[in-house]
């Protein structure tokens, strides 16, 4: 049940480099969230029209707490991520679908960049002893959400100064040839997503991609944030990434437009 | 409580508050927010005569204090409306607008044609979709033009029509005198304003269309104006739109002569919007001694 609310801001504090951690008490929100939904941020001024769409990093239905990553990309991400402890900003949520792992046992998780923020939501919820995950950072100072994984994780970085300097797609591949996975779930820049979404086709594995797009309502009435999604017979369609996704199956989705 | 109803072409509102065509879908995403019976009515989105799959992303673009988007009029087409949603809008207390576009005038006829039989309580013509690449504004842009597709439309029409028009036009009122002298029973106005946004990292644009339409706060003075003029000229009902926000602003387009309003961008920034501007119109008109929200219609004093 989608509820729009003040959330109380519990910490504002940095996460990695361009990247802000935001901690809001929401309990109608959290108490119904799941991994893969996002929520609509109200930029706190009254010059800005459209919410902010933030996937969940984290969630507490108990202490009625979310978590979200940011990154201040412009004006309205930049006053959000200058909030403070105590001020309280407007948020609907939770939005859209999320992962699902069904029946799957052995699941592996990607992330890149600020994509891992979803992903380690995910992970808190799906995680096993068979899962793996696999993150892609810029470099070093822009690592997060490794040190409490409740899985192995493997980092790579564009630079090497985290792991080895390569795409996540590289260890990502290399665990699948030593073990296929029953699922593969990820969210990162689109060059990313499109790299996982070609290998799980190709060696027939479940995929669960969520992607980003420019959002207008949130809630599937303005059709403002379509993707191209793809039916098996070819024929294709514009879904709506806040309400039929974010969360899409890698076989339905045209990543290249 | 101030008395917000109103009869709208002999269509009865219980508020002068309608969610403008494009930002509410069909009303089912807001429902679930709160019972759209709260409001007025509802502009639908713009409907076909075949359903349309719209332009390719990105279709949204924040500009200061609005929004430019270039959807491209994405819908399932008018059929699918009157079977898979018009009824379940129905059982709602609200006035049903369908929004109807087309590339064709026939097109334009036909769907008045198809939408006759139904409970749809009027039609709203839009003319004046900066987003297609053929059809819509072609039609809204010349006085000409205006007055023989809302002469053909109307002729065809059973509900009251609305005649939607552009804002991107040498001179609004030419085209509402146009739209009145055709027979048309309302006009709403403003449809966006064609604009572009700029990506200076990537030298590129930034919708996938190069342009879309602007909305929200920044076009409302703009919007005022051209009913202000507007109005002075017609007789037939104004319906005033562009960037309403608040109960206050609802009062100043009607202030300017509009009889009802439509809430479009608002809807995103807060998406109870709707009945919230319900309430402080009504909270206005208490403050300002008015009984029936219709006596503000008009009564700006000038210089």
């Amino acid at each position: 049940m989608m509820r729009d609310m003040d959330a109380r801001v519990l910490a504002c504090e940095p996460l990695a480099e361009g990247l802000t951690r935001l901690i809001l008490y929401a309990p109608e929100i959290a108490s119904s969230a799941k991994p893969g939904q996002f929520v609509q941020m109200l930029v706190p001024d009254n010059a800005h029209v459209l919410r902010r769409p933030i996937s969940l990093m984290a969630y507490d239905p108990q202490a009625g707490t979310m978590t979200l990553a940011i990154q201040p990309k412009g004006r309205g991400t930049e006053l959000i991520c200058s909030l403070k402890a105590g001020q309280t900003v407007r948020v609907l949520g939770p939005l859209g679908t999320g992962f699902d792992a069904g029946e799957a046992k052995k699941v592996y998780f990607a992330g890149g960049g600020v994509g891992v923020a979803p992903i380690c939501c995910a992970m808190d919820a799906f995680a096993n002893e068979h899962a793996r995950a696999f993150f892609g950072f810029r470099s070093a100072a822009y690592a997060y959400g490794m040190t409490q994984a409740p899985c192995a994780v493997t980092a790579v970085s564009d630079d090497g100064t985290l792991g080895e300097k390569a795409l996540v797609t590289k260890p990502l591949l290399a665990a699948i040839h030593a073990k296929k996975p029953d699922l593969i779930m990820a969210c990162g820049p689109a060059p990313m997503l499109a790299a996982v979404q070609k290998i799980a086709l190709e060696l027939d594995i479940p995929c669960q991609l969520s992607l980003e797009e420019r959002m207008g309502c949130g809630i599937g009435a303005c059709l403002g944030c379509n993707v191209k999604i793809v039916a098996p017979d070819g024929s294709w369609c514009y879904k709506r990434v806040c309400k039929d996704g974010p969360v899409f199956d890698a076989k339905e989705v045209a990543m290249h437009g | 409580m101030a008395d917000l109803s109103l009869e709208l072409c002999g269509v009865k509102l219980k508020n002068p508050i309608i969610a403008a065509s494009g930002t509410f879908g069909f009303g089912r995403e807001f429902d679930e927010l709160y019972d759209i019976g709260q409001i007025g009515g509802i502009s639908v989105k713009g409907l076909s005569l075949k359903p349309r799959t719209g332009n390719p992303p990105s279709r949204i673009a924040e500009t200061p204090s609005g929004m430019l988007n270039s959807v491209g009029l994405q819908n399932p087409g008018v059929r699918s409306f009157i079977d898979n949603d018009l009824p379940w809008l129905l059982t709602k207390d609200v006035a049903v607008i369908a929004n109807i576009t087309g590339t064709t005038m026939d097109e334009y006829c036909q769907m008045a044609q198809v939408l006759a039989p139904t409970g749809v309580h009027m039609l709203e013509m839009n003319i004046s979709c900066p987003n297609v690449h053929e059809g819509g504004v072609a039609f809204g842009v010349k006085p000409e033009s205006v007055y023989a597709i809302t002469k053909a439309v109307k002729a065809e029409s059973r509900q009251p029509l609305i005649v939607k028009l552009t804002p991107n036009v040498a001179d609004i009122t030419e085209n509402a005198l146009a739209a009145q002298e055709a027979g048309a029973d309302a006009i709403s106005m403003i449809n966006t304003l064609t604009g572009i946004a700029v990506d200076v990292n990537k030298r590129r644009m930034i919708l996938h269309n190069n342009t879309g339409g602007l909305s929200g706060p920044a076009v409302r003075p703009v919007a005022l104006h051209m009913v202000w003029q507007s109005a002075k000229k017609v007789s037939i009902p104004i319906i005033g739109m562009g960037g309403i926000e608040t109960g206050e602003d609802a009062a100043a387009f009607m202030l300017c002569g509009a009889q009802a309003v439509m809430v479009g961008t608002a809807n995103f920034t807060d998406p109870f919007a709707c009945p919230r501007i319900v309430k402080e119109l009504d909270a206005y008109c208490e403050k300002q001694g008015v009984k029936n929200a219709q006596e503000l219609v008009g009564t700006l004093q000038e210089y």
